[in-house]
C-alpha cells in the first residue's frame, strides 16, 4: 500500500484533465464572450474591409468614415455606427471602441448606466462594469489608455462590444487616423431585410467585407484563429505527456514493488493476459478518480480564475469534460502498458525469490 | 496406479555470466497416482530445480518431463501455464500469500485464476478449510496469522482447485516443530483422505518420513529411491 504514490498518480492525472479542459476553456470561453459582446452591439450587418481580420483590433481603421452615409441611404438601413477598433495593453489585452455616441446608440439601443453619464467631452471614457470591477476603477477617475489621460465619465452594463468606450474623433486623433474607421455596425429596419440589405451594400461597395452578424458570429470558432488550434493541440500534448509519465513511474515500480507477488500468481497459473489485466484495472481505477477529481477541480480553477480576472471567461462544457477524461484515460494506458508488458516477462522463479 | 509424474534423463542447465551451471544431469524419477512422494536432499543438489520444472516454472534443457500425460518439453510457456492453471498446486517454504488479500480472498484468488466460477469452489473450500482448521481465521490477513496459519491457508489455496498433483518446496522450513508437525499431518490427511498426489521436497529426513516414499537427491542426480 503506498498512499503517497497512489496520491501522486491521482493528483497528475487530475492536472493533466485540468489543464486540458482549462486551455479549451479559455479559448472558448474568450472567444465566445467575444462573440456575446459583438452580437450585444444589436447590429444586423457589419461592414470591414476585405483584407480585415475578423478580430476587429487587428486590423487597424482604413475605411473613410464618409462610407457610412452611403449605407445610410439604403432603404433598409436604420441607423449606421462607425467603429474604431484599437487594442490596448493597458490591464491586459483589450479592445477600446472609438464610437460617435448618437450612432452607436441608434444601433445598439443606448447604453444601460450603472454610474455616471455619457461621453460628453473629448478626454471621456466609458468603461463596463466588469472591467471596473477588475481594475478596481470609478467614475470620476482619470483612466490612462494608450499613453493619455482620459476622464473616467461613466459605467455601463457590460456586453456591447467592447469594454471600452471613447469618442471616435479623440480616438482618430490619437492613432493618426483622421477621418477613419474599422467597421460599421448597420441596424436595419427589419433583420427580414438582411438578405437585401447585403445585395444592396455589396453593389454599393463591391470590394468590402459584408456579413450579417449571424454569419460573422459562426465564424468566432479556434479553426479560424491563426495557430490557436495548433496552441490547443501542444497543450494537450503537454498535458498528455505528464499524465503519461507519472503514470509509467508509478506503475514500474509498483510493478517491481510486487515482483514476488507476480510471481505467486504465475505459480498459481496466472495467464499473461490476467496479468496484464490486473496492472490496467489498477491504473483505470487511478484514472478514473484522477478525472473525476480533474473535473471537479476544473470548476474550482474556474471560479478562482473569473474571480482573479473578471474579463476572462472560462467556457467548461460537457464535451471537453468527456473528451479530457478520454484523453487521460488512453495516456494512462499508454503509460502503464510497458511496465503491464514488463510484469508479463517476469520469470516466476526469479520473482518468487524477489525481496 | 498410472503415473502421474514421469521424469526421465532429465537435464537443466543455467546460465549466469559465461558460465553455466548444471543443475540437474540427468534425472530420473516418477510418481504414481495418489502417492505422497519426498525427495530429500542437502541445499543446492538441484530438488526445487526439479520441483519448478515438474510445475512447469521453467522448462528442460533436455530429457521427458511427463506430467498427467502431456509432455513439459513440448510445451511453450502458455501452454505451461495452462497446464500450472489446470492440473499443479504449488506451496512454499515462505508461504507466498499476497499481503493485501484476507485468507479468504487468498484461497478464493486461486479459484478465480483457474476460471471457476464465483460459489462453485465453495463445498471444496468449505471441506478444505474444515480440514486445516482455518475457518475462524479466513477474514485475517496474513500479517494476522501465525506461521502455520498462513502455510495452512496456502495448502487450502492449492488445493481449492482440486489439482492432480500438489507440489510443496519445503512447506516447513519456516514453522516451528509443533507447527511442522501440524502442516505435515494435514498434508499425509490429504493424501490419505483426499487421494491428493503430493510431491514434497526437503532437506529434512525428519520431514520426509511423512511420505509414502523418499527419493534422494545429490549434486543434480537421484540416487536411490
Amino acid at each position: 500500500m503506498r498512499p503517497v504514490r497512489t496520491l501522486v498518480s491521482i493528483t497528475a492525472v487530475a492536472v493533466e484533465v485540468i489543464l486540458i479542459i482549462m486551455v479549451v476553456g479559455l479559448t472558448h470561453g474568450i472567444l465566445q464572450e467575444t462573440a456575446r459582446r459583438t452580437q450585444g452591439v444589436g447590429a444586423d450587418i457589419m461592414v470591414q474591409p476585405q483584407t480585415t481580420s475578423m478580430f476587429m483590433g487587428f486590423s487597424g481603421a482604413p475605411m473613410p468614415v464618409q462610407i457610412g452615409e452611403k449605407l445610410a441611404q439604403v432603404a433598409q438601413v436604420r441607423a449606421v455606427a462607425p467603429v474604431m477598433v484599437q487594442m490596448s495593453s493597458t490591464s491586459g489585452i483589450t479592445l477600446i471602441y472609438g464610437i460617435v455616441p448618437e450612432s452607436f446608440d441608434a444601433v445598439s439601443g443606448g447604453f444601460r448606466y450603472l454610474e455616471g453619464h455619457g461621453l460628453e467631452s473629448p478626454d471621456d471614457v466609458l468603461v463596463d462594469d466588469i472591467f471596473a470591477r477588475s481594475q478596481k476603477v470609478h467614475v470620476g477617475q482619470t483612466l490612462t489608455l494608450l499613453n493619455h489621460p482620459f476622464h473616467l465619465a461613466g459605467i455601463v452594463e457590460h456586453g456591447k462590444g467592447a469594454r471600452i468606450f471613447v469618442r471616435i474623433d479623440t480616438l482618430q486623433d490619437l492613432m493618426g487616423a483622421l477621418g477613419k474607421t474599422s467597421v460599421f455596425f448597420v441596424k436595419l429596419a427589419s433583420p427580414d431585410d438582411t438578405r437585401s440589405a447585403i445585395a444592396a451594400f455589396e453593389q454599393l461597395l463591391p470590394h468590402y467585407q459584408i456579413r450579417n452578424m449571424q454569419d460573422y458570429l459562426s465564424l468566432m470558432t479556434e479553426a479560424n484563429v491563426p495557430g490557436l488550434t495548433d496552441f490547443i493541440h501542444v497543450m494537450i500534448a503537454l498535458a498528455i505527456s505528464i499524465g503519461l509519465l507519472v503514470i509509467f513511474i508509478t506503475m514500474y515500480s509498483t510493478i517491481v514493488e510486487r515482483t514476488r507477488e507476480i510471481g505467486i500468481l504465475k505459480s498459481m497459473g496466472a495467464s499473461k493476459a490476467y496479468i496484464v489485466n490486473i496492472v490496467l484495472r489498477e491504473t483505470a481505477f487511478l484514472t478514473s478518480v484522477g478525472v473525476g477529481s480533474g473535473i471537479g477541480m476544473s470548476y474550482l480553477v474556474r471560479r478562482i480564475v473569473m474571480h482573479s480576472f473578471p474579463t476572462i471567461n472560462v467556457l467548461i462544457t460537457g464535451d471537453w469534460m468527456l473528451r479530457a477524461g478520454l484523453i487521460a484515460l488512453v495516456a494512462s494506458m499508454a503509460g502503464a502498458s510497458y511496465p503491464a508488458f514488463r510484469a508479463t516477462r517476469q520469470d516466476a522463479i526469479e520473482a518468487l525469490a524477489y525481496e | 496406479m498410472p503415473e502421474i509424474i514421469h521424469v526421465e534423463h532429465l537435464r537443466k542447465i543455467y546460465r549466469l555470466g559465461k558460465v553455466d551451471v548444471h543443475a540437474l544431469r540427468g534425472v530420473n524419477v516418477s510418481v504414481q497416482e495418489g502417492e505422497f512422494v519426498s525427495i530429500v536432499g542437502p541445499s543446492g543438489c538441484g530438488k526445487s530445480t526439479l520441483l519448478y520444472v515438474i510445475g512447469g516454472l521453467t522448462k528442460p534443457s533436455s530429457g521427458i518431463v511427463s506430467l498427467d500425460g502431456e509432455d513439459l518439453g513440448q510445451m511453450n510457456e502458455a501452454q505451461r501455464t495452462q497446464m500450472r492453471k489446470r492440473k499443479i498446486g504449488f506451496v512454499f517454504q515462505r508461504f507466498n500469500l499476497l499481503p493485501t488479500l484476507t485468507a479468504y480472498g487468498n484461497i478464493a484468488l486461486a479459484a478465480h485464476i483457474a476460471g471457476i466460477k464465483n460459489g462453485a469452489h465453495r463445498s471444496q473450500l468449505d471441506s478444505v478449510v474444515k480440514m486445516l482448521g482455518i475457518e475462524e481465521r479466513l477474514q485475517h490477513h496474513p500479517g494476522e496469522l501465525s506461521g502455520g496459519e498462513q502455510q495452512r491457508v496456502a495448502i487450502a489455496r492449492a488445493v481449492v482447485t482440486r489439482p492432480k498433483i500438489l507440489l510443496a518446496d519445503e512447506p516447513t522450513g519456516n514453522l516451528d516443530t509443533e507447527n511442522s508437525e501440524l502442516v505435515l499431518n494435514m498434508l499425509h490427511d490429504l493424501n490419505q483422505k483426499f487421494g491428493q498426489t503430493i510431491l514434497m521436497i526437503t532437506h529434512n529426513p525428519e520431514v520426509a518420513i511423512y511420505s509414502d516414499r523418499i527419493v534422494n537427491m545429490r549434486d543434480g542426480h537421484v540416487l536411490e529411491n
